[in-house]
């Protein structure tokens, strides 16, 4: 199978698989993480559990405060890595952002739309870490 | 003389045999859309497969449905039986395919220009985090390879029973694995990095859709415009149109010929007209005979008419 072939030379190669269109996990791994954050009374565990993450990256973690929307229009225009604060399953911020499945049941946080290898790595985080 | 079963007895076997094979169809359908269901996440091309596999479910229900009613015989208020039922499925089916197909391409064209970038999460089964796009890759393979199989043996059906409705659905079914390729490479063009594959993929997808559904409402609206009889495939005219014409002028009493068919789902409708060399001398023996001679020469010629005419109509003249 040319796929499998495919596959397994980018695995090699040690792309990760699947990848981001614009590197955003790259760029965080020893880097900078670039976190919004909107008033909710959850946003001190998620606070605390996007800290926890950059650890494991090996990331320092920047913060910016704001409302929802803004936070949203910011990560569409890939000026933030990720955005918190009480989003639920069922927020209407699908279409700008990507979702997390819910790490409580309920609650998601938000990253910006297609960073797919950023996104398994904070879902993976997220269901090993959450409480 | 009215037979409730418009069908010569050997191919009745053949007809139940489909008629198994579309509820077989109908059964693994469901479970191929579910699948996709359950996995198409983000993706716009794993979306258009969805709704491919979703629609590939009308014709078999078309067949099934047209399949109760045509059997039904000739009434006063029906008077040319049913069998025009199969046709109008047909078309509705057809009608659907284009609306989706057109509807679907905009969808994801749009999409394609806004640079949508589709985001594929983790899923849990059985205790396992992975990629869901992983997930997607064994849905896909399921809505095609069984599809390609049901739909290589109801081509030959299709053949035997002269039936349309059959013929496009088996040719949907065996075409199917080219829309799961289509949206497989556009998963594994998102798990790239490529975001754009995935709608390129979505557009492909759709091209083929409207293209169905194109050609068969085409199809489906010549044979209600009661076009001449053409082959079970509408490749060509239906060798009958000529062989009828030939075998009536034929005929030693017969100066000249003319015949108009339409079809009427499995089965043709006949009027002949029939100039006698002499017109003193037109015998009803031998319009009978005329008349069973033609109908004997294929199960489909059931409803045949012959008019004696002492020259043939305007009508007939100008479509010659």
């Amino acid at each position: 199978m040319r796929v499998a072939a495919l596959l397994a030379l980018a695995l090699l190669a040690g792309c990760s698989y699947p990848a981001d269109p614009d590197g955003t996990l790259e760029r965080v791994e020893g880097g900078v993480l670039r976190a919004g954050v909107s008033p909710s009374p959850r946003s001190r565990a998620e606070v605390a559990l996007i800290e926890s993450f950059a650890r494991r990256l090996d990331a320092r973690v920047v913060w910016v405060r704001d409302g929802e929307e803004h936070l949203v229009e910011r990560l569409e225009k890939g000026e933030l890595d990720v955005a918190v604060g009480g989003l639920t399953k069922t927020s209407p911020w699908s279409a700008h952002a990507a979702l997390t499945r819910p790490y409580d049941g309920e609650h998601v946080m938000a990253a910006p739309l297609g960073e797919n290898a950023w996104l398994v790595r904070l879902e993976r985080f997220l269901i090993e870490e959450a409480p | 003389m009215s037979r409730a079963f418009e069908l010569p007895p050997e191919l009745e076997p053949v007809q139940r045999k489909a008629v198994r094979l579309e509820w077989l169809t109908i059964a693994y359908l469901v479970t191929a859309v579910a699948a996709m269901y359950l996995t198409l996440g983000n993706s716009q091309a794993m979306k258009a497969a969805w709704i491919e596999d979703s629609l590939s479910l009308l014709p078999p229900i078309a067949f099934l449905v047209a399949n109760r009613i045509r059997k039904k015989p000739a009434s006063r208020r029906f008077p040319w039986g049913r069998h025009r039922a199969v046709s109008i499925g047909y078309l509705g089916s057809s009608v659907t395919l284009l609306a989706m197909g057109t509807w679907l391409f905009f969808d994801s064209g749009m999409k394609l220009v806004a640079a949508d970038h589709p985001p594929i999460g983790v899923v849990t089964v059985f205790g396992q985090t992975l990629w869901l796009g992983w997930l997607m890759l064994p849905a896909l393979v399921w809505s095609a390879i069984p599809a390609y199989a049901l739909g290589r043996v109801k081509l030959g059906l299709a053949a035997q029973l002269h039936d349309k409705v059959l013929y496009a659905d088996a040719k949907m079914n065996k075409a199917d694995w080219l829309t799961a390729s289509a949206a497989g490479v556009g998963v594994i063009g998102i798990g790239f990095g490529f975001w754009w594959a995935d709608a390129v993929a979505a557009l492909a997808i759709s091209l083929d859709i409207a293209h169905d559904g194109w050609t068969n409402v085409r199809a489906a609206t010549r044979d209600l415009m009661d076009e001449q009889p053409s082959t079970y495939d509408d490749e060509r005219p239906h060798p009958l149109n000529q062989r009828i014409r030939d075998e009536l002028q034929a005929l030693p009493w017969v100066a000249e010929a003319e015949v108009r068919m339409r079809e009427e789902g499995h089965v043709f409708g006949v009027e002949a007209f029939v100039v006698p060399a002499d017109p003193g001398a037109v015998a009803l023996e031998r319009l009978e005979e005329a008349r069973e001679r033609m109908q004997g020469l294929d199960w489909k010629l059931r409803d045949v008419v012959v008019a004696p005419v002492a020259e043939l109509p305007g009508v007939i003249q100008a479509a010659k």
